[in-house]
């Protein structure tokens, strides 16, 4: 999230798109609660009638996978009515900027197409900015790019963006859509009407949005209408994602993903980066924040290897495993798993038994395996997978561990929100039996991989120059302490905990495992504690910061981007709701948050005086290489600078925005990974989407294990239309068999106005909602959705698309 | 004065944290219930769970829409639970307003459930010795699941992410619904438990009608203990009357039949 | 101690007389699995055993056997005000035999009940708990004394035969106890009905009525000749004891009056709460409550005051009709008038039916053995109206 859940209640309208707050992140409904009894709007854009949709102001239906054309829609209605924020996006946005007149699009794909080996891809060339000097040896400085204030120039990102949007009037998108005219207008008006100094708008999104083959283009197209109606870096605005997991904001920062370094660098990979230094020219920008990006590469090996990274030995960069360039997000794991290529696995707190996409593929592929690890708190489906109901053990020759883990509460650590709070919580509880930390439990294991190599192995440095500090003599728990001073980053030498990553070198001077983080862990004199540890309710802001409650990445942020939440002059654009401002007579800034841009120059030399910038000099998007917010994204996104509308991989239709049917660069997958529907389909007629409920969170690996939360939610089930079910001869509660060309499901189906059929550009159009939350094991059993969900990713993130797909569904042989 | 919960059904999400807070506070144990609709679980409250959440589809405007709407004792100002027990089983805290079922006291009889206008009190089944189950307001005279002795909100409300529930005097309570209803026109004029079944602890205010979480459309407003006394209050005066009547018709009649036996016996002689 | 092992000794030496016939062993058979099934239910609770559910909390144990048997047990009080206190004295004939249906059908409620509660070693409660605010109470008071009262009142005829040196005693209580036994079930007939007073939101307009006791008391009144008309046509069968027609119609003559009150009553409750016009509305409620009227109310009046109540066809049909009618309308209270509100449908299970038949079975046992050895049935009465005479 740019914002983070108490800030909602500064909103005027909420947009909620591919989201169910109400259901999913309780928490934020608490704060949406908040801002409607001041008067707030809140649209909830979902296919569904989502428990948000029922207590919305607004709720507009969407066929599965159209965002695009709604968003664009919207983007489209904003520009034609001129109800955007020109003075935002003049300054803060690269609306001006000129891009490459060569760039095209064309038949619903952008210049640049190529095809090698069957998988197409774009070479970006034609989409830069026009400028002076050499990017790639200078960097995008904003400086050298040429603009047209005026927004006129044709080749300007503004009036690209206008033209690429000009398709998308109200009865096209409609058509795509299936939402009637007159409600996509309503919402459409609505939202727009944030576009004013004094309104904040807040885009609130999750896996509605993601998980798509254009998922990314899903939120850039959010990011493109947030900067549109100014609505980035205000309080109350914001691209507001709500992460799936209480933590998963947590684990994303420490690089859970396959081609990150933790704090969001990239990774190393085998094909480009040979050397330390060869990181550092292709990966290091010349601009931006990011220019410092060498500091927190050479820390976090610092942090890694200790004493054993010198600069010699390039920080021990030939210690890390480099990336081979392969597919390694879960689908490309399970493919590979299938063809018998990955050999051990270890599932930590993880269930893609049920939570992977076409989940019955997913458990034939994992037989494959010599060994399989399960950290969890119960026996899960993966753990199972070898006596599952449809498998034979005995025809399995996989060894299954399974490590009982502690549950968070029996542990204790810091939790990551998804507004980047890190909040550290106490154990309330011992674990049972012989459950453990997930810190002992790494511990354990590297210890025990370390004595493996102690008998021989090859190249075992990278084993034994590990920095593995974390034992308290006579203690059974690792020190925590030490692992998060060590998160934190601190001085090497004296090991002082260092209190922002402005301190951080790139000559071995300090030591920070994760960029973001440091100054979570360095002392506030006045809390008495580590930043981490805070709980002081002071709001003098009334804004919601409470900026000595936990610790917010980067630097204690509450509101990143914060600098546009104030005019070019320095001026709050809502003087009632000051983030920061220039102070003209002090000559110095003003902030209630900590600001996102270079406030004040630090002294030349030490004890020297330090001197504020004044607000010609700031930079609006410091991250940003140009310094701008993108509505024509130059780089970031690998599948087209601006969003368009594709159909999902199976739709019922025909692409009626461009000949373009599907994403050009999404990723396919081969084998028992492969199969995928006609588009406009027979025999799967109807569309597919997953979601979750309250009661069951995620693969609902724990809660359908606690009787109290299986019993609230204890069945599987599909809901369909009235019509539908008329159709098909079923009544609420039936048993019926929802049927995809991956594999068919028995479950309950549920008759109610939960899920209509959708006017598609003349084709009635059914959806099928289904949670994903189901499997064989535990207290409240059930199938699983996935087994039904393709398996196709977006280009950007590999995110598989399981939230539209072609089924059928029809009342079973049991009556 | 005695203690009150406003439910407002307009910012109920239907998250069923006060279902699931009720079962963990009162150690209720959990069950596999039937499948309803894929949204109220289990269908309704039962021997072992005090409240529900009903969530139900409802048509409006050429669409649906979706409410939900928390379900448990309304605890009654004039109970007619505990006044249809016979054993006082069931009793009305004066102080809290918490109307307290004391299982020692039960016979099983169950008119209780029958008696009540919002069909709460329910039965455990199951049981070789089966007792009455219902919400207690989190007021527990023997102390252990005690919360409103202590100062504390019933657990469901101290829960409730979204302030649907909302804690306090009960007077005081009314007077917020009903600014709440003249604030905001969506409401329907009205706040349930007002004077329902003669006024209930409870009470409710809604934007669709109350109906829908399974209140009756015909309850009235006089408190229903009244019906029985209606009756019950002539029974000592119909006893002793009756009684007098039937002892004057017995000496009557008997002497009626000894004269008329002796005038037969006179003819006969 | 020494009267005491007198009368074991008395007892043990009676003539004790019981006849085997084909139709009792039937009732044996049903009797037996009544037991049977009650033991069961004892032992596993209600939930397996019936199919009462938090929906339909009463069902045929409290509908037909507490309900509708207390009903039709009003014979024997009906009877008692017509011989005992108004001294109508050509209607002893049916006096004790009444009174022994009476005696068993309040027994049998009472075992009803005790299968039906769950807590059933808790039955004694309402009578330290004093919760008297609940029409139930009455009804527990009533019931509990009454019977106890009718078990005194049997205890003339009984010493009569065994134990015959508490006759006397016995003999001179009874005008006494005669007049508390009829106070008793005046009280806790009215207030059967009165049960369903509370249920106002509940019980359908058509059965729901502020005169629900009153209309419970009178049909419990009318029902008793009727019941008596059924009585003696089995029993002259089965005794070849027959009851005079003209007896028997006097008492049709007076159970007549009562209906065309009972009707009045109603119709007029129906009229002044303006919900006479569901009669005809066409729906469930609305039909069932017009066979149970004119079935049951209207038809039996014509009999009563036609030359058909001149014949046993006429007053076996006027019997039939009337205990038919109040059944179907105790049921329709309990059932049809709460369907709508409860929703959903209710139908007893195998077990239930198992133990009321066995109860009715155990109760038509216990009359026929009664009546073997002890002077119930008329010839007896020639013989005690002359003694008293």
């Amino acid at each position: 999230m740019t914002n983070h859940f108490i800030d909602f209640k500064n909103s005027d309208v909420f947009l909620m798109i591919g989201s169910n707050s109400a259901e999913n992140h309780p928490q934020a409904m608490k704060w949406i609660m908040k801002a409607k009894d001041k008067g707030a709007k809140l649209i909830v854009v979902d296919p569904r009638l989502t428990k948000s949709a029922g207590l919305a102001d607004m709720h507009a239906r969407l066929r599965p996978g159209t965002d695009i054309a709604y968003i664009n829609g919207l983007i489209n209605y904003i520009i034609e009515n001129n109800l955007h924020f020109k003075d935002y996006v003049v300054n803060y946005t690269n609306a001006s900027f000129l891009i490459n007149p060569e760039y095209k699009f064309e038949d619903g794909v952008f210049s640049g197409l190529v095809e090698k080996d069957g998988i197409k891809s774009y070479d970006a060339k034609t989409w830069q900015y026009q400028m002076d000097g050499d990017p790639v040896k200078d960097g995008i400085r904003e400086e050298a790019i040429k603009k047209d204030p005026t927004l006129q120039d044709p080749n300007c990102a503004f009036q690209l963006l206008k033209k690429h949007v000009s398709r998308y009037d109200l009865k096209t998108v409609s058509q795509v859509t299936g939402t009637p005219e007159e409600v996509l207008k309503k919402t459409y008006a609505l939202f727009a009407s944030t576009g004013k100094p004094d309104k904040a708008g807040n885009v609130i999104y999750a896996m509605g949005i993601t998980q798509h083959t254009y998922g990314s283009q899903n939120c850039r197209a959010l990011s493109v209408l947030q900067l549109l109606l100014g609505n980035i870096g205000i309080p109350g605005g914001g691209v507001n994602a709500q992460r799936g997991e209480s933590n998963v904001q947590g684990s994303t920062d420490f690089a859970m993903l396959n081609h990150l370094l933790p704090g969001y660098n990239p990774m190393f990979y085998a094909s480009k980066h040979k050397t330390l230094q060869d990181y550092m020219d292709k990966d290091v920008p010349k601009t931006s924040f990011w220019s410092n990006r060498g500091k927190f590469v050479v820390s976090m090996l610092k942090a890694w290897y200790g004493d054993k990274a010198t600069k010699e030995n390039e920080f021990g960069f030939n210690y890390v495993p480099k990336h081979d360039g392969k597919n390694r997000t879960h689908m490309g794991i399970f493919e590979e798993m299938s063809e018998g290529n990955i050999k051990g696995m270890i599932a930590w707190g993880q269930n893609p038994a049920v939570g992977g996409p076409s989940s019955f593929q997913g458990r034939k592929a994992m037989e494959k395996l010599d060994w399989l690890v399960a950290v969890d708190l119960f026996e899960t489906e993966t753990s199972a997978f070898w006596h599952r109901p449809e498998a034979d053990p005995t025809k399995i020759n996989t060894e299954v561990f399974f490590l009982p883990a502690a549950m968070s509460y029996e542990k204790e650590g810091t939790v990551t929100n998804s507004g980047r709070w890190l909040q550290f919580r106490y154990k309330a509880v011992d674990p049972p039996g012989e459950a453990k930390s997930d810190l002992w439990i790494a511990d354990r294991l590297f210890k025990a991989v370390k004595k493996e190599y102690q008998s021989g192995g090859k190249y075992p440095d990278p084993i034994f120059n590990m920095v593995w500090n974390y034992d308290i003599p006579g203690e059974d728990e690792p020190n925590i302490d030490q692992v998060a001073l060590e998160i934190n980053g601190f001085e090497v030498g004296s090991n002082k905990a260092l209190d922002s990553f402005g301190k951080l070198m790139d000559d071995g001077s300090t030591a920070c495992g994760c960029w973001i983080h440091t100054g979570y862990w360095y002392v506030d004199k006045e809390a008495n504690t580590v930043a981490a540890k805070r709980r002081m309710n002071k709001d003098k802001s009334g804004l919601g910061l409470f900026p000595q409650y936990g610790f917010a990445w980067p630097a204690n942020r509450r509101i990143v981007y914060n600098r546009c939440s104030a005019d070019p002059a320095g001026n709050p654009w809502n003087p009632q709701k000051p983030l920061i401002k220039w102070d003209a007579l002090a000559g110095k800034w003003e902030n209630a948050d900590v600001p996102d841009f270079k406030a004040v120059e630090p002294a030349k030399e030490p004890g020297g005086q330090a001197t504020p910038v004044t607000p010609d000099k700031t930079v609006s998007f410091l991250m940003q290489e140009e310094g701008r917010g993108r509505l024509f994204a130059v780089k970031g996104v690998n599948d087209g600078p601006l969003p368009e509308h594709y159909e999902p991989i199976e739709s019922p239709v025909q692409n009626i925005i461009s000949k373009q049917q599907t994403m050009p660069l999404a990723t396919k997958f081969k084998g028992d990974f492969s199969k995928i529907a006609d588009t406009g389909s027979d025999k799967y007629p109807y569309v597919g989407t997953t979601h979750r409920v309250i009661e069951h969170y995620q693969s609902g690996a724990i809660t359908r294990n606690c009787p109290t939360l299986a019993e609230v939610s204890a069945h599987m089930f599909a809901n369909i239309s009235p019509k539908l079910a008329r159709k098909i001869g079923v009544n609420t509660g039936d048993d019926v068999i929802v049927e995809t060309i991956r594999g068919e499901i028995t479950c309950k189906v549920a008759v109610s106005g939960v899920c209509v059929p959708l006017n598609v550009n003349g084709k009635e159009v059914e959806v099928i909602g289904m949670p994903w939350c189901f499997g064989y094991k535990g207290i409240a059993t059930g199938a699983s959705a996935n087994d039904l969900t393709p398996s196709v990713g977006d280009p950007n993130t590999n995110i598989p698309e399981y939230k539209a797909f072609l089924c059928n569904i029809k009342k079973t042989g049991k009556h | 004065m005695s203690k009150g919960v406003l439910v407002d059904i307009t910012r109920c999400m239907g998250c069923k944290a006060c279902q699931v807070a009720c079962k963990q506070w009162n150690d209720l144990p959990s069950s596999n219930p039937a499948f309803k609709d894929g949204l109220t679980s289990p269908p309704d409250m039962d021997g072992y769970t005090y409240t529900t959440v009903q969530i139900e589809v409802i048509e409006k405007d050429n669409d649906y829409t979706m409410r939900s709407g928390k379900r448990q004792c309304m605890h009654c100002l004039h109970p007619a639970c505990a006044s249809a027990c016979f054993a006082k089983a069931l009793q009305r805290d004066p102080k809290t307003g918490a109307v307290v079922y004391y299982p020692h006291l039960c016979v099983g009889c169950r008119y209780c459930m029958l008696a009540c206008p919002f069909d709460i009190p329910k039965y455990e089944w199951d049981k070789q010795f089966p007792l009455i189950a219902k919400c207690q307001f989190c007021f527990d005279p023997n102390g252990k699941y005690d919360r409103l002795g202590h100062g504390l909100g019933p657990a469901c409300v101290d829960t409730c992410p979204t302030g649907a529930l909302k804690f306090g005097e009960r007077d005081e309570l009314l007077k917020e619904a009903w600014q709440r209803i003249n604030r905001d026109p969506k409401y329907i004029k009205k706040v349930m438990g007002e004077k329902e079944a003669g006024g209930t602890s409870w009470l409710y205010i809604s934007d669709v009608p109350f109906e829908n979480f399974s209140f009756r459309p015909n309850l009235g407003t006089r408190p229903l203990p009244e019906y029985s006394h209606d009756f019950l209050k002539w029974t000592p005066v119909i006893a002793v009357g009756w009684g007098t009547l039937l002892t004057a018709l017995y000496h009557y009649t008997k002497r009626r039949e000894k004269i008329a036996a002796e005038k037969d016996k006179n003819v006969h002689m | 101690m020494s009267a005491n092992k007198g009368l074991l000794q008395e007892i043990k030496e009676y003539n004790w007389k019981f006849t085997m016939t084909p139709a009792r062993k039937v009732l044996f058979l049903l009797a037996g699995l009544g037991v049977v099934c009650m033991i069961f239910r004892l032992a596993v609770g209600l939930g397996m055993t019936t199919n009462l559910s938090d929906k339909w909390p009463w069902g045929l144990w409290i509908g037909f056997d507490v309900l509708t048997g207390v009903a039709l047990a009003g014979g024997g009080y009906g009877t008692a005000i017509i011989v005992h206190v108004l001294h109508r004295g050509k209607y002893h004939a049916i006096a004790r035999s009444a009174m022994l249906t009476s005696l068993l059908g309040y027994i049998l409620v009472m075992a009803g009940l005790f299968m039906d509660i769950g807590q059933w070693f808790n039955f004694w409660r309402p009578f330290v708990s004093w919760g008297h605010a609940s029409v139930l109470f009455e009804v527990f008071w009533c019931v509990s004394c009454y019977t106890t009262v009718q078990v005194l009142e049997f205890g003339e005829v009984v010493t009569e035969k065994v134990g015959t040196k508490y006759h006397a005693m016995f003999k001179k209580a009874l005008p006494v106890l005669m007049i508390i036994g009829i106070i008793f079930p005046t009280l806790h007939q009215s207030s059967l009905g009165a049960l369903y007073l509370i249920m106002v939101d509940k019980l359908y307009p058509l059965w729901w009525s502020p005169y629900l006791g009153l209309l419970f008391l009178m049909s419990s009144f009318f029902v008793g000749p009727a019941m008596i008309c059924v009585e003696t046509a089995l029993a002259g069968r089965a005794f070849k004891h027959e009851v005079p027609i003209h007896v028997l119609r006097g008492l049709v003559r007076i159970s007549g009056v009562f209906m065309i009150l009972y009707l009045g009553l109603k119709f007029f409750d129906l009229v002044n709460r303006g919900v006479f016009n569901l009669i005809f509305k066409g729906n469930l409620e609305g039909n069932l409550f017009l066979l149970e009227v004119v079935l049951g109310v209207m038809i039996p009046i014509f009999i009563a005051f036609s030359g058909y109540s001149n014949t046993r066809k006429g007053l076996i049909t006027f019997g039939v009709l009337v205990s038919g009618g109040l059944i179907f309308n105790r049921m329709n209270v309990v059932f049809t008038g709460m369907s709508a509100a409860i929703g959903g449908w209710y139908f007893p299970s195998i077990m239930e039916w198992a133990v009321s038949i066995g109860l009715v079975a155990i109760g038509a046992l216990v009359y026929c053995f009664a009546a073997e050895n002890f002077n119930v049935l008329d010839h007896h009465e020639e013989h005690h109206h002359n003694a008293t005479a």
